[in-house]
């Protein structure tokens, strides 16, 4: 499982599978913090579909922190302000680059998790298709 | 006459701020945060596009301070944004896999994926609801509760809301409208560098989507009413999220870091076929608009003054790049207004001695 992947089923999951798995890490071994949850701006790049240009859009605000786990820095950067998730997100990234022995019996849980988001998605996505058009043509 | 240096009302100004805080509060009531972020969601939308800062949060709290002042509100959240560093570049956001909430076509009625409504105020009858007056959190807990179960118990999605095809690329698969290679040429940050005119299409866009929403949408019309040239056709309207995401600064893929939601406009404008020399054909071309979250008449006018000002004649002033660029910034505008109640009193008592010299030079 790649890292944009990862990062997606723990920020959009439930915040608890977070600090489950950096829970594990921080009772195992030292967390050397390098920079605690501290705010900061992304600029967003843009592509538009007129003449397929890219611009700024604007910026939105994250927190980002970053940790040293056995020798391998971490870093967890999402948008919002919710520190204590950055702080976790930086531990299990910290744990993968490190390939600690714990992530190896995490690709489960994590992957239950990506179906409960899929299944959200599709609950909403039917939800909102309730809304779609169905036309009909009017004998004039 | 010299510039005489003056000072004093400290008190008075002190005095003036506490009197801020007692309106905000005379009634003995507590704007929670909660029910700004839960219940304004259009102020919020307008707030953080105009101040070009996505956060939710803290656009609610610039709101609360500033007493539901948009002006003040996008002031506030300009100022704080000065004050982060900014720590990285997104990676490309391409808005084709877009979660899709709210998709319509003024140019078709069948497209693929269907017109989806989503949430509009579109078909309301704009009555006031006194209902509302009386509305409390028990009733609003059994609406969604109800709400939920219904939905429930419906069958899964068959379209795929992140995948729906648009309704240019269709037109641009029969030709009519020109295919575009993607152009990476990096673009240019308003926020970093002066504008010059010309400009270039990256800072027509900035400018354009962090615009006051009421300048925008107030010279979109101008072009349409007759201060413009053209009068085009929403090809696709669309309202949903888009994955944001950085690159490792560490080495190898992408961090995943959220999402946000936008409304996004293509509209068709008829034009000459630059490409043919006898000028009878016409090609469609496209209008581009967006901005954050949900505010689809801004994204409308934007597509409207991009189409203008890509013209780069000067025929109406929707066409004038410095016209357009330059007075709809919601801090520059309402800043340089503002000024003109800071103190003048020199410039002023200079006005009047030009005033009075030219009625004692009459009376002798």
């Amino acid at each position: 499982m790649n890292r944009k992947r990862r990062c997606k089923i723990l920020i959009n999951g439930n915040s608890r599978i977070a600090e489950q798995l950096a829970a594990v890490i921080k009772s195992n071994y030292k967390i050397n913090v390098l920079d605690v949850p501290n705010n900061g701006l992304v600029m967003m790049k843009m592509r538009e579909n007129a003449k397929q240009s890219l611009f700024y859009i604007g910026e939105v605000a994250v927190i980002e922190a970053r940790v040293e786990v056995q020798g391998s820095i971490g870093l967890g950067v999402v948008i919002g302000a919710d520190s204590k998730l950055a702080y976790n997100l930086a531990v299990i990234d910290a744990s993968y680059n490190a390939k600690l022995p714990e992530v190896f019996s995490w690709r489960e849980i994590l992957l239950a998790e990506e179906g409960l988001i899929e299944k959200e998605i599709k609950s909403k996505s039917a939800s909102i298709l309730k809304t779609k058009v169905n036309f009909e043509t009017m004998d004039v | 006459m010299g510039y005489v240096a003056v000072k004093g009302g400290s008190e008075a100004i002190e005095e003036s701020i506490q009197r801020l805080k007692y309106e905000r509060i005379k009634k003995g009531t507590v704007l929670d945060i909660r029910d700004i972020e839960g219940g304004m969601r259009g102020l919020i939308d307008t707030v953080m596009s105009e101040s070009s800062l996505y956060d939710r949060q803290v656009a609610s709290v610039a709101i609360k301070q500033a007493e539901g002042s948009i002006e003040e509100a996008v002031f506030l959240m300009r100022a704080y944004r000065s004050t982060l560093p900014r720590k990285y570049y997104s990676n490309v956001i391409d808005t084709k896999n877009m979660f899709v909430e709210r998709r319509i076509s003024a140019s078709f009625k069948d497209i693929p994926g269907g017109q989806i409504l989503g949430t509009t105020y579109d078909y309301t009858h704009r009555l006031i609801d006194f209902d509302l007056s009386k509305e409390n959190t028990m009733e609003v807990e059994k609406w969604l509760d109800s709400y939920r179960k219904k939905r429930e118990i419906e069958e899964p999605a068959d379209v795929d809301l992140c995948n729906l095809p648009r309704v240019t690329d269709m037109l641009r698969k029969e030709g009519i409208i020109a295919q575009a290679l993607e152009d990476n040429t990096p673009p240019i940050d308003v926020t970093k560098k002066n504008m010059e005119f010309p400009t270039k299409r990256s800072e027509r866009l900035q400018v354009l989507t962090r615009g006051q929403t009421g300048a925008v949408i107030a010279l979109g019309y101008a072009s349409l009413r007759g201060f413009g040239d053209l009068h085009p056709t929403v090809g696709e309207l669309r309202v949903g999220y888009v994955d944001i995401c950085i690159a490792n600064p560490m080495g190898d893929d992408e961090f995943y870091i959220g999402n946000i939601q936008i409304t996004e406009v293509e509209s068709y404008i008829s034009s000459p076929d630059k490409n043919n020399a006898d000028g009878n054909k016409l090609n469609l071309t496209i209008g581009y608009g967006v901005c954050y979250g949900q505010n689809e008449s801004k994204a409308i006018a934007m597509s409207i003054l991009d189409t203008d000002l890509e013209t780069q004649e000067k025929k109406f002033p929707t066409q004038d790049e410095e016209f357009v660029l330059y007075h709809i910034d919601s801090v520059e505008a309402t800043g340089f207004i503002s000024h003109l109640k800071l103190p003048h009193y020199v410039t002023f008592k200079s006005k009047l001695d030009g005033i009075r010299r030219t009625r004692e030079a009459r009376e002798k």
